[in-house]
């Protein structure tokens, strides 16, 4: 059976992050219209879901804006709809995005009522004075006791977010900061580098000199300390910005990474699949205004904005790009789904992927036929994967 | 290039009835901006040629470049007819370049000439360039008949401006005529002047055919264009025709006088000017300064000219080694217009397949790299302009070093080589005499050897120095401008070569050296370029997987050393679901800009690397 993945976007917040380019909106004034919102996401659930009837739900995930601010009520009405379209695996992974705030950490036990598995929480720093000025309004410590709450409701199954590279941040505290957190941890942690991306208010910060962060060295030195520590503490470093206890990692996720097919419903929703009628791969993202894609799932069953084909040379692009962005790396087997059958030897430049391997990036099993990074490769896997692939 | 059109014989003007007396052949010469091409265009306009309209801006400019650079790069002509006195004569305006790299293509103009307007910008007044082409036109025995343009001017100083040209050229100030080639104010008085001050050509109908060929072009359709001024005699199609330097023969297939476009006439007489197509296959078999004489009636062979000297040399390369192929065929097609530049196919052992292309001049240089990549679409790499230094061995035989990598090694410096030459070239400044200082300082700096100055006016001053033409080929001219706030002009002509202390500055990355960094530089210049050179080297390379040594040598001994330190992180932000198109379109623009980078061993270099190298810092 085809393994399948359902993302869905809940675009409201309380309070918005400085850095955060994702589609989402303050809660009005009125508050939100939940169940308009969650009449629009079962119109697009339904229509989308519909052609894939024959596969199998392998993980759903709530992220958005703050999907804890949902009712658990439209979560599980969502769920349910899901699973009457696409079965749900018997081991599904149902993640809700939370926020450290206390009105949501109290809504959890609904929220495992109405069939969330798996909770994820951004902590992103300890530090209360960067967590005001990046505009979050809840403390470091607040944070922990989230993921302790959580921990209690769902053992095994919480992971957190940790940001490092804020302004004024050093390695020291840093390191600190990670060890405070590597206390309270469960299986799963995402760490990232702050990005600073176009249209958000850190990207006209920084363009007007308000905001300077730290260098590319220094910030390389943080990732390395995180590998370090999280290592250490038995976690593995499974992904560029994921670490998990074996066993642990996230299944939505690696969907991504492992080129499985998902759709993807709720404003600026992003989906990939392979249409049935057409057998054609499909990129597709709905539109990002919350009132016009309301609009558009209320009068045409969804809100797609944009749906391109994917050619078969992205897509063996893509599954090497994003292979290599696990320690597992890719196999040939993997590669196969959407090479036809060309094998990875064939398709990438092997002569600078010897180079690669000669010099400790990266390392090839050609009797599995399996291509993975080194730590060292995949600190600077970017550069590598211009090089090697066609 | 003017489109030659199928030949419709009702159409051919006959112009037989003009004979020399009712000819002049004339061009204008002028310095830079001094109004050339609008009286040139003026005068069109007046004799019909062209309708007034506002669309005829600079005609005779006809290359893309030339409209941008407002220059003219390729002589051509214009052939009017004009009404005087109740007669009317044919007027042939010979174009001439505009710039002092051309100087080459102004002398083959004039020889088709018999007169010349010397043309003065009234507020600016004698500039280099202006007395420069006087001596050149003076030295081909022509009249010069000095004009004031731009006499509109709110600035235009016209009195000053004449007692100028008097005390330069001693011409009688009161015979100048003032004008405003812009507004047409007293351009009605041009023609006339050229028909009482200059002379007729000269020449009978009744000798046997000789012509001058001063010019030509390529045409698709038609193959190679002379551009001739028949000096004796006629010619007409079905002619035979004999070219005095090669022996080759060939049949007239069509002449015509250019109105401005290629207009056949019957034929052609003595003194006119006009072109001449004779299936002629390539430009190579038209040599510039050749005399042609009617088969089996040979005649006494005209002055010729010496070819082009190459003052400028750059290496050509392209930056795809498999788009060699097409870029020679470019190259070959855009010097089929242009014969003055010297091609000679050079491999690098850095850059592969290339060409060493010598130049006129920097600005030459700059015109056909700007031709060959909007013209043609390429992509090149060109590397640092160098001037042709000698090597004289201590045997006696000298030879010329083309590239870096022909400079001899230590070993054979020591052993074999008496001394290392360089070209001078002598240099005509004008300017206000409030920036003497600033321009005897700017000569100094460049190791020149002030020859004198006079004043030409109360407020200007002429200085003629002495400089290695090394010190020329870069930024020279731009210091001289931006130092004399644009009053400065500048002109300069080959000044033989001296022995010279010259040394090989060579770039090393990770200990390797890179030739095609390579550079041949005084040795006085050495230390504070290798240091600038390694610092700006840094500043252009990328991070890459490992540290990056650059270091500078002079003559092996190392004067600089900066590092590039290896990349240790991209910024792996995270990646999920919703970031995959973002980060596919951004991998595959890197992979594009990756390919325009040039790899030495490890290394990879982009463009800006080479340009480095060829250009200084303040």
């Amino acid at each position: 059976m085809v393994p399948f993945s359902l993302y869905v976007h809940w675009p409201y917040c309380t309070f918005l992050c400085r850095f955060c380019a994702f589609s989402k909106a303050r809660v009005p004034a009125k508050g939100v219209e939940h169940e308009r919102i969650t009449s629009a996401l079962l119109k697009e659930l339904r229509t989308s879901l519909a052609p894939h009837k024959d596969k199998v739900l392998q993980s759903i995930y709530f992220g958005g804006g703050t999907p804890s601010l949902a009712q658990p009520r439209n979560i599980a009405q969502i769920i349910e709809a899901a699973n009457s379209l696409v079965p749900l695996a018997s081991d599904a992974e149902i993640t809700l995005e939370s926020n450290p705030t206390s009105a949501e950490v109290g809504k959890m036990r609904d929220f495992k009522q109405a069939g969330v598995t798996r909770y994820s929480i951004g902590i992103q720093t300890l530090d209360d004075r960067t967590l005001a000025r990046m505009g979050r309004l809840h403390t470091g410590a607040e944070g922990l006791a989230a993921v302790d709450r959580a921990r209690a409701l769902f053992p095994g199954k919480v992971s957190f977010d940790m940001i490092f590279g804020f302004e004024g941040q050093t390695l020291d505290q840093w390191q600190k900061e990670l060890e405070t957190v590597l206390k309270h941890a469960d299986n799963h942690i995402s760490v990232y580098q702050l990005t600073v991306e176009p249209g958000t208010p850190l990207f006209r910060d920084r363009n007007a000199q308000r905001v300077v962060l730290p260098s590319g060295d220094l910030s390389a030195q943080m990732y390395e300390s995180a590998v370090e520590m999280c290592t250490a503490k038995g976690f593995r470093h499974y992904e560029v910005a994921n670490y998990a206890v074996p066993g642990s990692e996230s299944m939505h996720n690696m969907g991504y990474w492992q080129g499985r097919q998902w759709v993807g419903i709720g404003p600026s929703a992003h989906s990939r699949f392979i249409d049935p009628s057409s057998n054609q791969r499909i990129s597709s993202v709905r539109l990002p205004d919350i009132q016009r894609w309301a609009q558009h799932c209320e009068k045409f069953g969804h809100g797609t904005a944009k749906s391109t084909v994917i050619s078969d040379e992205d897509a063996k692009q893509e599954a090497v790009v994003f292979g290599l962005r696990m320690l597992d790396g890719i196999t040939d087997r993997r590669f196969a789904g959407v090479s036809g059958g060309q094998s990875l030897k064939d398709y990438l430049h092997m002569d600078r992927v010897q180079q690669y391997v000669d010099d400790g990036y990266l390392l090839w099993n050609s009797a599995d036929a399996k291509l993975a990074p080194t730590e060292r490769g995949l600190e600077v896997i970017d550069s590598i994967l211009i090089d090697i692939v066609p | 290039m003017p489109q030659m059109r199928v030949i419709d014989r009702k159409k051919e003007t006959d112009i037989s009835t003009y004979p020399p007396d009712l000819i002049r052949n004339f061009s204008i010469i002028a310095h830079i901006d001094h109004g050339k091409s609008t009286l040139a265009d003026r005068l069109l306009e007046l004799t019909g040629v062209i309708s007034k309209t506002g669309k005829n801006k600079q005609v005779l400019d006809k290359l893309k470049v030339e409209r941008e650079r407002g220059i003219t790069v390729k002589a051509q002509s214009a052939s009017m007819f004009y009404e005087y006195n109740g007669k009317k004569y044919l007027m042939n305006l010979i174009d001439t370049p505009g710039h002092v790299d051309f100087s080459y293509e102004v002398s083959r103009s004039l020889a088709a000439c018999q007169g010349t307007i010397l043309l003065v910008d009234a507020a600016q007044g004698i500039q280099a360039q202006t007395v420069a082409n006087f001596y050149l036109a003076f030295g081909e025995g022509l009249a010069v008949v000095p004009m004031l343009n731009k006499v509109d001017l709110p600035t235009a100083e016209p009195e000053r401006a004449a007692q100028q040209i008097e005390g330069t050229f001693e011409i009688d100030a009161s015979k100048i005529l003032h004008m405003s080639a812009k507004t047409g104010l007293g351009v009605d008085a041009v023609l006339p002047s050229v028909i009482e001050n200059m002379p007729p050509p000269l020449g009978s109908i009744d000798q046997p055919f000789k012509a001058l060929l001063f010019d030509t072009w390529y045409d698709k359709y038609v193959g190679v264009v002379c551009l001739m001024a028949i000096k004796d005699g006629s010619i007409k199609k079905g002619d035979r025709i004999v070219s005095t330097h090669s022996k080759q023969k060939y049949e007239v297939t069509e002449v015509g006088i250019m109105h401005p476009e290629p207009s056949p006439t019957t034929s052609l007489q003595v003194g006119q000017v006009g072109y001449i197509t004779c299936n002629m296959k390539s430009v190579s078999e038209a040599h510039v300064g050749d005399t042609f004489y009617r088969d089996k009636h040979p005649v006494e062979a005209l002055p010729g000219f010496v070819p082009a000297k190459s003052m400028v040399f750059a290496g050509v390369f392209p930056i795809d080694a498999d788009e060699f192929a097409r870029l020679d065929e470019s190259i070959q097609k855009l010097t089929l217009n242009d014969s003055s530049v010297s091609v000679h196919k050079e491999t690098s052992a850095a850059l592969g397949q290339g060409w060493r292309l010598g130049f006129l001049g920097t600005l030459h240089m700059d015109v056909f790299r700007q031709r060959l990549e909007e013209e043609y679409d390429a992509s090149i790499l060109i590397t640092a302009p160098t001037v042709p230094y000698q090597i004289k061995y201590r045997d006696g035989t000298t030879r010329f070093i083309r590239t870096p990598a022909d400079f001899p090694d230590i070993h054979t410096m020591q052993d074999n080589v008496e001394s290392t030459m360089e070209p001078f070239v002598l240099a005509t400044m004008i300017f206000p005499e409030r920036y003497l200082g600033q321009m005897l300082e700017l000569c100094t700096l460049h190791r020149g050897e002030i020859q004198n100055h006079v004043y030409i006016d109360e407020a200007r001053v002429l200085l003629k120095c002495r400089l290695p033409m090394a010190e020329i080929v870069s930024d020279f001219f731009d210091k001289l401008k931006s130092k004399s706030q644009g009053f400065a002009s500048f002109d300069y002509e080959e000044s033989g070569y001296e022995a010279s202390d010259l040394v090989k500055m060579e770039v090393l990355l990770n200990n390797e050296a890179v030739d095609a960094l390579a550079s041949v530089m005084h040795r006085s210049t050495s230390v504070v370029a290798g240091r600038d050179m390694a610092k700006r080297l840094r500043e252009v390379i990328r991070r890459q997987l490992f540290d990056i040594i650059i270091q500078t040598a002079a003559n092996g001994k190392i004067v600089a050393r900066e590092t590039v330190k290896q990349l240790r992180k991209n910024v792996t932000a995270k990646c999920y679901g919703g970031d995959i198109t973002r980060k596919m379109k951004l991998l595959n623009k890197q992979k594009e800009g990756k390919k325009r980078m040039k790899k030495f061993g490890k290394v990879e270099l982009p463009q800006e690397a080479f340009l480095t190298v060829m250009t200084k810092s303040e």
